[in-house]
C-alpha cells in the first residue's frame, strides 16, 4: 500500500480542500497531469495552486487547467440506446457506476509570485507525483492575475486606486474573483479591444471608459467615434457612482462634425497627396515647393487661395501643373468643409483631466475621418512632446485616445494618412504619456506595427481564422491555450492579456453603470411598428416617422 | 417410456432435480452428473437439463433456508466403453454385448454459481444477491431446475429493473461459452417480461454489448 504521506510535504490532516493529486509530467516542459475525481468540477481555465520550496521557502505555485479528459468512465456501448440511461446498464450488469468517473486534467505551470519582481517566476521544478492541488483562493487571484506590482500574495487590492475593475474570472462564481487591471500600464503602453461584431468589444471599451472616468482616476480621454455609439456615456455626468467626495464628476463633451475642423496648415504634404486625384510627377513637385514655402510664413492661417497663389508666384501664370493643381485643390479642399484656413479644433477644449470627449464623425467619410484623426493626433503628440521636454504646451496630462474601429484608422491594406502617426504613437508615446487604445472587429485588417505595439489586449469572441492567425502573429502574449479559447467565447467574455495582466486571465466583463448605445437594430420590431403607423396614416405621402431609435441615420431613411 | 409433465411449481421443494454434485472445478464451477431414468422415477428431459439452464441448491446456513443459484454453463458425456477397440462381443440379434457397464455411460453437466437468495415460508426466492456465494456445495447435493418464475425474481433488483451483476464471473468461469450463457439467460428473461416492459430495451443493450464483445473475441469482427 502506498504510504500516505506522499511527497509534496503535505499530511493528512487537512486535505478537504484537495481537488486532486498529480500524477506525473506532461507533455511540455511546463505541463503536469492530475487526477480528480467526478464530484471535483475543476473546470478548464481554472487557476489550481501547489506547494513547492524554492531555495528553502515555501512557495504557493500557481497553474492553469488547459485540459481535461476521462480516464474511467461507463463505455461508449452503454450508450446504444437514448432511451436507456447508461447508468441502468452498468446497473444491469453490477459495473460500479456512482462516483467512479475519473478526470485526468492537463494544467501549465504558471509560476509562484515573486514578490522582487512583481511577477510570476516559474519554479522550474514541476511537482512531484502525489502532490496535493487546491482550487488557487480568491484573494490571491485578486492580487497577482493583473500586473498590480503587489509586494505580497495577500494584499488586498480592492481599495486601491487607479485600478479598472473589468470583470470577474470567468470560472468562478459572479464577482467572486474580481479582476483589476492597472490603468496606468494599459493607458501608457495601449490597448486593443478584439472582438468580432456583437460580442461586446464596445460594450468593454465602455466599461473601461468608465473606469478611467471615475474619480479615483479623472481621466484626459478622447474618443473616436465613426458610429456615435458613445452618446450614452454622458450619463456619466449625473451617476452618483462618478461623484468624487470634492465635488468632481466627468465632463462628458460631444464633438460633432460641424464642430470638426482641420486648419489647412495642419495638413502635411502627404496628407494633401493622399487627398489630391492623382497628381503627375510634376504637380507633386510644384505642390512641394509651393507647400514649404507656405510653412515657412509666419502666417498659419492661409487657405487654397493663399497657396495657389504662391505657387502661382513661384512658377509663372502660366504653368499647367499648377493650374492642374489648382482645380485639384479647389475640388478636393476648397469644397469640403473639413478644411478651413482659420478654424481648427481647439486642443484644451477636447483634452483635460476628467473630461471625456467624443468625437462623433459618423456622418463624415472615411478618407475625412481618417484626415480628422491624423491632425489631432499629430497636434496632441506635438504638444505632449513639447509638455515633456518642458516647453510651453497645450496639454500638459496624459491622455488616453481610445479609436473604435480602429482598422479605418490603422488599416493594414491600402493607405491612410493616420497610419504614420499611429505608428509612431504606439512605439514611442508611452514616453510622452499619450496612450492609444484600438477597439477592432478585423484584427487581421490592421497595421501590424500598430497592433503588436498595444501592450495590453481584451480579446473577445473570434471565429474568423484570418483574424485568429492575426492575433497571433502580433499579440505576444496570446499563447495557445488563449487562442483556442477565443471561438468557444460566448458575448461579454474576454481574455485579457498583456502587460496589465501577470498571466492571461478568462473574464466575464462587468455590467456598464450607463446605458449601452451600440446594440442592433431590432428590425422586425421596428417595420412592424412602421407598418402599424402607416395603416393607421391615411394619407401615405406624409413623411413616415421612424421613432427616436438609439442608432443612426434614421432621419435621412 | 411416457412422462407426464407436471404444470410448473415455483415451491422450491417441488422443483425438478436434475442431478447431483460429483466435483468441483473450483468454488464456483461444480460438476453435476444428470439423473437417469434409473435414478430417478422422473428423471430431466433434454430440454429441462439443456445449456443455459437456470439451476439451484438448496443449502441450509445456520438453520436458515438459502438457495444457491446456478447455471448450466457446459456439458460432458461420460462413456467408459469409448475407444475400446478389442474385439466386438456383439452378436447380429444383440445391438451392442453390454456386460454390466452400459449403464456408466451418463451426462456430466457444468453448473457454474451466479449468486444466493433466501427462501420465504411459502417457499419462493426471496432477497436476491448477485454476490460471490460464500458457502461450498457437497458432493451429493441435489441440483434443481430452476423455474422461471424464480429465475425472474432472482434478476430483479429493488428499483424494478433487470441485474446481471454476475455477468463479470460467469464470463470468466464459462470461458469461451461464458458470452452464450448469458445470451441465454437474457433470452429466457426476454421472454419472461412484457414485451412492452421497459427492461426490453436494456436487454437489448446488455445483450448488444455481449454480443458484440464476443464477436470481437472471437475474430469475427476486428
Amino acid at each position: 500500500m502506498a504510504s500516505p504521506h506522499r511527497s509534496g510535504g503535505d499530511s493528512m490532516n487537512d486535505r478537504s480542500d484537495v481537488i486532486g493529486a498529480v500524477s506525473g509530467p506532461g507533455d511540455n516542459p511546463n505541463e503536469f497531469l492530475f487526477v480528480t475525481p467526478e464530484d471535483q468540477a475543476v473546470k478548464t481555465g481554472e487557476f489550481i495552486t501547489y506547494t513547492v520550496t524554492v531555495e528553502g521557502e515555501s512557495r504557493d505555485v500557481f497553474a492553469r487547467v488547459t485540459n481535461r479528459e476521462q480516464i474511467r468512465g461507463l463505455p461508449d456501448t452503454f450508450l446504444a440506446d437514448p432511451a436507456v440511461a447508461p447508468e441502468t446498464i452498468a446497473a444491469t450488469l453490477g459495473v460500479p457506476h456512482d462516483d467512479t468517473d475519473l478526470y485526468q486534467l492537463t494544467a501549465m505551470v504558471i509560476g509562484y509570485y515573486d514578490t522582487m519582481m512583481s511577477t510570476f517566476a516559474n519554479p522550474r521544478q514541476l511537482p512531484q507525483t502525489g502532490t496535493p492541488l487546491r482550487i488557487a483562493p480568491a484573494e490571491q487571484l485578486e492580487a497577482v492575475l493583473p500586473n498590480l506590482g503587489v509586494d505580497s500574495t495577500t494584499a488586498d487590492v480592492t481599495e486601491r486606486d487607479g485600478l479598472a475593475h473589468t470583470g470577474w474570472l470567468l470560472n468562478r462564481p459572479t464577482g467572486e474573483v474580481n479582476i483589476r487591471m492597472p490603468i496606468d500600464e494599459f493607458a501608457s503602453t495601449h490597448l486593443a479591444i478584439l472582438a468580432s461584431t456583437g460580442s461586446g468589444k464596445s460594450y468593454t471599451g465602455g466599461v473601461l471608459i468608465e473606469e478611467m472616468m471615475l474619480p479615483s482616476s479623472r481621466a484626459a480621454l478622447l474618443i473616436f467615434d465613426p458610429h456615435g455609439e458613445y452618446d450614452t456615456l454622458s450619463e456619466m455626468q449625473t451617476h452618483s457612482a462618478f461623484e468624487g467626495d470634492d465635488g468632481y464628476q466627468p465632463d462628458v463633451v460631444y464633438f460633432d462634425e460641424d464642430r470638426l475642423r482641420i486648419r489647412i496648415s495642419e495638413l502635411e504634404l502627404g496628407d494633401i497627396m493622399a487627398i489630391l486625384d492623382n497628381p503627375s510627377d510634376r504637380m507633386q513637385e510644384r505642390l512641394a515647393g509651393g507647400w514649404r514655402a507656405m510653412q515657412n510664413k509666419d502666417s498659419r492661417t492661409w487657405g487654397v487661395d493663399e497657396l495657389v497663389e504662391q505657387m502661382y508666384t513661384m512658377y509663372g501664370e502660366d504653368d499647367s501643373s499648377v493650374g492642374g493643381l489648382e482645380w485639384r485643390l479647389r475640388r478636393s479642399i476648397q469644397r469640403n468643409e473639413l478644411f478651413q484656413p482659420e478654424a481648427n479644433v481647439p486642443l484644451d477644449e477636447i483634452v483635460a483631466a476628467g473630461q471625456c470627449t467624443v468625437l462623433n464623425m459618423e456622418t463624415l467619410d472615411s478618407r475625412n475621418q481618417q484626415l480628422i484623426a491624423t491632425v489631432l493626433l499629430r497636434r496632441i503628440y506635438r504638444e505632449r512632446l513639447n509638455a515633456m521636454r518642458g516647453r510651453e504646451s497645450d496639454i500638459e496630462c496624459p491622455v488616453f485616445a481610445l479609436f473604435e474601429e480602429g482598422h479605418r484608422f490603422a488599416p493594414g491594406s491600402g493607405s491612410a494618412p493616420s497610419i504614420g502617426i499611429l505608428r509612431t504613437i504606439t512605439s514611442e508615446g508611452r514616453k510622452f504619456g499619450f496612450g492609444i487604445g484600438i477597439i477592432s472587429q478585423r484584427p487581421s485588417k490592421i497595421d501590424q506595427d500598430v497592433l503588436s505595439q498595444c501592450g495590453t489586449q481584451i480579446t473577445m469572441k473570434i471565429r474568423n481564422p484570418t483574424d485568429q492567425e492575426a492575433i497571433k502573429k502580433s499579440v505576444e502574449a496570446a499563447g495557445e491555450d488563449v487562442l483556442r479559447e477565443l471561438p468557444g467565447l460566448t458575448p461579454g467574455q474576454a481574455v485579457l492579456s498583456g502587460d496589465a495582466m501577470n498571466t492571461p486571465a478568462l473574464v466575464q466583463i462587468r455590467k456598464r453603470l450607463t446605458d449601452h448605445g451600440a446594440g442592433s437594430l431590432s428590425a422586425t420590431e421596428q417595420w412592424s411598428e412602421t407598418y402599424d403607423r402607416q395603416q393607421s396614416q391615411p394619407v401615405r405621402s406624409e413623411p413616415a416617422d421612424f421613432g427616436g431609435g438609439e442608432s443612426t441615420g434614421f432621419e435621412e431613411l | 417410456m411416457t412422462i407426464e409433465t407436471q404444470p410448473e411449481d415455483t415451491h422450491v421443494d417441488n422443483c425438478l432435480a436434475l442431478g447431483s454434485i460429483v466435483s468441483s472445478n473450483s468454488h464456483l464451477d461444480y460438476t453435476v452428473e444428470i439423473y437417469k431414468e434409473t435414478d430417478r422415477e422422473r428423471a430431466p428431459q433434454i430440454d429441462e437439463r439443456e445449456f443455459g439452464q437456470p439451476v439451484f441448491i438448496q443449502k441450509s446456513v445456520s438453520g436458515e433456508p438459502y438457495l444457491v443459484m446456478g447455471v448450466i454453463y457446459n456439458t460432458q458425456l461420460v462413456d467408459p466403453d469409448q475407444g475400446r477397440t478389442g474385439p466386438r462381443l456383439a452378436q447380429s440379434d444383440q445391438g451392442q454385448f453390454t456386460p454390466g457397464y452400459i449403464e456408466e455411460r451418463t451426462t456430466l453437466a457444468g453448473v457454474a454459481l451466479l449468486g444466493t437468495a433466501r427462501v420465504t415460508e411459502d417457499g419462493l426466492l426471496t432477497d436476491p444477491s448477485h454476490e460471490l456465494p460464500r458457502w461450498t456445495l457437497e458432493v451429493d447435493d441435489i441440483v434443481c431446475q430452476c423455474p422461471d418464475e424464480l429465475t425472474k425474481t432472482f434478476h430483479m433488483n429493488d428499483e424494478g429493473g433487470l441485474q446481471f451483476a454476475y455477468a463479470d464471473r460467469i464470463l470468466n468461469v464459462g470461458g469461451p461459452l461464458g458470452s452464450d450463457v448469458l445470451l441465454s439467460i437474457i433470452g429466457r428473461l426476454r421472454s419472461m417480461i412484457a414485451d412492452t416492459d421497459k427492461n426490453q430495451r436494456v436487454l437489448d443493450v446488455v445483450e448488444q454489448n455481449i454480443t458484440w464483445q464476443a464477436h470481437t473475441d472471437r475474430g469475427v469482427i476486428r
